[in-house]
């Protein structure tokens, strides 16, 4: 008989901290290895975690509503095979494939850290407030942390010097947290570059228009489906820029990493904050399957429901804030990927035209890129294509 | 003006027989007044063919009295003590509290059983013991225990009028208890209860003549400024978690207390239950108060000695808040 502990595994590129929201199993319950055990949610939407061993489920470490980190332990599974020792437990890891290499497991001889004793309302406010209890003197019965010990460790945080101020506002959501955490590394670790240039839709309002009137059932079509193909098309066309960096700048390793297809995010911006959901191989896509995909992940966006594969694998993103948006704006890279594309809003301009000027609705885009991945040129030339296309009436439909 | 427990009953009984013809009182020496003196006079009143004294066989009457519920009467039956409810168990169980079930409704088994449990002056190990805990484990029996002779008035016609069957406990050592009726109040609905006495720090639990003993308890704490919430559940079955879980929510400690044994009682029940809905509100083990596990000792003072009652409340509430006992 040995336990092992289930953990919380790394299931987005940034993530940090989860918020179990269901147990799908109760203890007592068996399970099979990759089986669902536990719904979590995560800075971006809600994943299940699968377990890592079969067995049986002996103790939940971590209560609906609480939060861990990666790597915390949330459970423990008594599996029933009787292993002489833990060193029989690597074995069985490596026959494992691949794909579950961020769900770890260990083999516990002994329990891993002391369990500090406390009631369940106690453990609850600490959660709340992101208290850890190894720091708070417990005056229950056999030292136990309770309730007034959690209320008083907090009051005096909150009136303890500069920091009175900080710790009685509430801390920050998950997912702004870890919106935090991305743009400060990319202000911190990506060298952005930016440039520019104006893009008429006429043509394309026309392309659009006459679809529209061609096809009443099918989805509408959005600039941002134009957008999303015409992109994908100019980073096939540019493998350069279709890559993410990877490892440190002054390291030998550092390498551009190509990616496998036109996978491209688009920034929804949501309550509180913003999801980046990604529309992987863009390219093989025509406009109205683009339109349905499009909304469904932005619906699920809104709802916190994207799945984690949904946002992961972009080298690029698109970024449009609409008709109430700026007339021109700069985007923050999103790590990893390699460039963000900013779209201003429509308006009406003078244009000069063989000679004379002309009124045409024109938006100005600008280019941020990963001045590691792209230089100058590559970038102008990206854009210069990308604005051909968009002004173009070459799209695929279907 | 204030009646006792005994006057009360009797006065509620009284004016149900009035009220609805259906109603009849059955058991033993109930025309005579019963052992206790509950139905002095009704006989007298309302014809002894409607207050039925019956012969000695706790077994028989049940069965008797389910009958006539069966068919379409209102009967009261009195067990003169619970400890004798041995002998009706398998009607009860079996066909009382089966028949709306297995006739899918077409059944209906309108009745009361008034049984009188607890201990009180030495009335010795068969006459003395606290056994609802029994009965609570029977889908289809509605088990009722009133705390005070103005809750029993108003819990007693709602069990009566119910509509289906009724364990109507009284605690001997409440039939002396005064207290005033509040006329024309609305009855009490079965299955609801009472917040007896609001406070901040503790839930304390309780029903039947523990009511008294936890206001007394209560009272004594808040010289100490502790502040304990009373609970009466009233009915044991159907259990109100609503203001369990209302008040657990607030205080985060709770005590049960009762006078039967703690072995299987109903305190193991609410107690598991709180630990299962209510996991996160606790901040302290859930505490039973209830007698040690042994039988009701006939000399009074060992009586005195094993029952549960104030003094243990205090201590449980103390030890909850980590406080020391309090000096006696």
């Amino acid at each position: 008989m040995s336990l092992v502990v289930q953990e919380i595994p790394k299931v987005g590129l940034v993530m940090e901290a989860v918020r179990v929201t269901r147990w799908l199993k109760n203890i007592g319950d068996s399970v099979s290895q990759g089986e669902p055990l536990v719904e979590v949610e995560t800075e971006k939407s809600v994943v299940e975690i699968e377990a890592t061993a079969a067995g049986r489920l002996t103790e939940i470490l971590v209560q609906v509503g609480q939060e861990a980190s990666v790597g915390d332990p949330i459970a423990r599974i008594e599996t029933g095979k009787t292993e002489p020792a833990a060193a029989e437990a690597p074995k069985s890891r490596t026959a494992e494939p691949a794909r579950r290499s961020h769900l770890k497991a260990a083999v516990l001889e002994s329990r891993a850290s002391e369990r500090i004793p406390s009631s369940p309302v106690a453990r609850r406010l600490a959660a709340e407030h992101g208290l850890d209890l190894a720091g708070v003197t417990g005056s229950g019965p056999r030292g136990r942390v309770q309730l007034d010990d959690v209320k008083r460790a907090l009051g005096s945080q909150a009136g303890s010097g500069p920091s009175a101020a900080a710790s009685a506002t509430p801390t920050l959501a998950p997912m702004r947290r870890a919106l935090a955490r991305a743009m400060t590394l990319s202000n911190a670790t990506v060298p952005q570059f930016f440039v520019e240039r104006a893009v008429e839709w006429t043509a394309l309002h026309q392309v659009r228009k006459a679809f529209d009137a061609q096809s009443a059932q099918a989805p509408r079509l959005s600039v941002n489906d134009f957008l999303l193909q015409a992109v994908a098309r100019v980073l096939i066309e540019f493998p350069a820029l279709n890559a993410t960096f990877s490892g440190e700048p002054d390291s030998p390793g550092a390498r551009l990493v190509p990616a496998s297809g036109a996978h491209i995010g688009l920034v929804v911006a949501v309550e509180n904050g913003l999801l980046v959901p990604v529309i992987h191989d863009v390219e093989q896509l025509g406009l109205v399957e683009l339109a349905r995909r499009r909304t469904e992940c932005v619906e699920r966006a809104l709802h916190g429901r994207l799945k984690r594969e949904e946002l992961d694998g972009a080298t690029f993103s698109i970024s449009n804030l609409g008709a109430r948006g700026p007339d021109r704006f700069t985007a923050i890279i999103n790590p990893p990927q390699s460039a963000i594309l900013a779209v201003g809003r429509q308006r009406d301009c003078v244009v000069p035209r063989d000679k004379s000027i002309e009124v045409r609705p024109l938006s100005q885009l600008t280019l941020t890129v990963d001045h590691r991945v792209a230089d100058g040129r590559l970038a102008s030339e990206f854009l210069a294509r990308l604005v051909e296309i968009l002004e173009g009436r070459e799209w695929r439909v279907d | 003006m204030e009646h006792t427990f005994i006057e009360i009953l009797r006065r509620a009984l009284d004016e149900e027989l009035t009220r609805d013809a259906a109603v009849h009182l059955l058991g033993e020496d109930v025309a005579a007044g019963g052992a206790f003196g509950v139905t002095k006079g009704l006989a007298q009143k309302h014809g002894e063919k409607r207050v039925r004294n019956t012969p000695i066989s706790e077994a028989a009457i049940t069965g008797l009295a389910t009958g006539a519920a069966l068919c379409g009467l209102k009967p009261v039956l009195e067990i003169m003590f619970i400890d004798f409810a041995t002998l009706a168990m398998d009607c009860l169980v079996n066909q009382t509290a089966k028949y709306r079930y297995m006739s899918g409704g077409q059944l209906a088994v309108p009745m009361v059983v008034r049984t009188q449990a607890g201990a009180a002056g030495g009335a010795a190990a068969q006459h003395s013991q606290s056994l609802e805990s029994w009965f609570i484990h029977v889908p289809g029996l509605v088990v009722v225990a009133p705390s005070s002779p103005a809750e029993a008035y108003g819990l007693l016609k709602s069990s009566i009028r119910f509509g289906e069957p009724v364990l109507f406990i009284e605690h001997k050592r409440l039939y002396t208890m005064k207290e005033a009726l509040v006329e024309d109040a609305e009855l009490p609905p079965i299955g609801k209860a009472r917040l007896v006495r609001p406070g901040d720090d503790v839930t304390v639990i309780v029903y039947s003549a523990m009511v008294r003993d936890a206001l007394m308890a209560a009272e004594s704490l808040a010289r100490d400024g502790i502040s304990v919430e009373v609970i009466d559940l009233r009915t044991l079955v159907p259990l109100d978690m609503e203001s369990i879980a209302a008040s657990v929510t607030k205080t985060h400690r709770v005590v049960i207390a009762h006078e039967a044994v703690r072995n299987g009682g109903v305190g193991a029940e609410i107690a598991a239950r709180i630990g299962t809905e209510l996991f996160d509100e606790l901040d302290a083990p859930v505490s039973r108060v209830g007698c040690d596990f042994a039988p009701i000792p006939f000399a009074p003072e060992l009586e005195r000695a094993l029952l549960p009652g104030t003094g243990d409340i205090v201590r449980a509430v103390r030890e909850l808040l980590g406080l020391a006992p309090a000096r006696e």
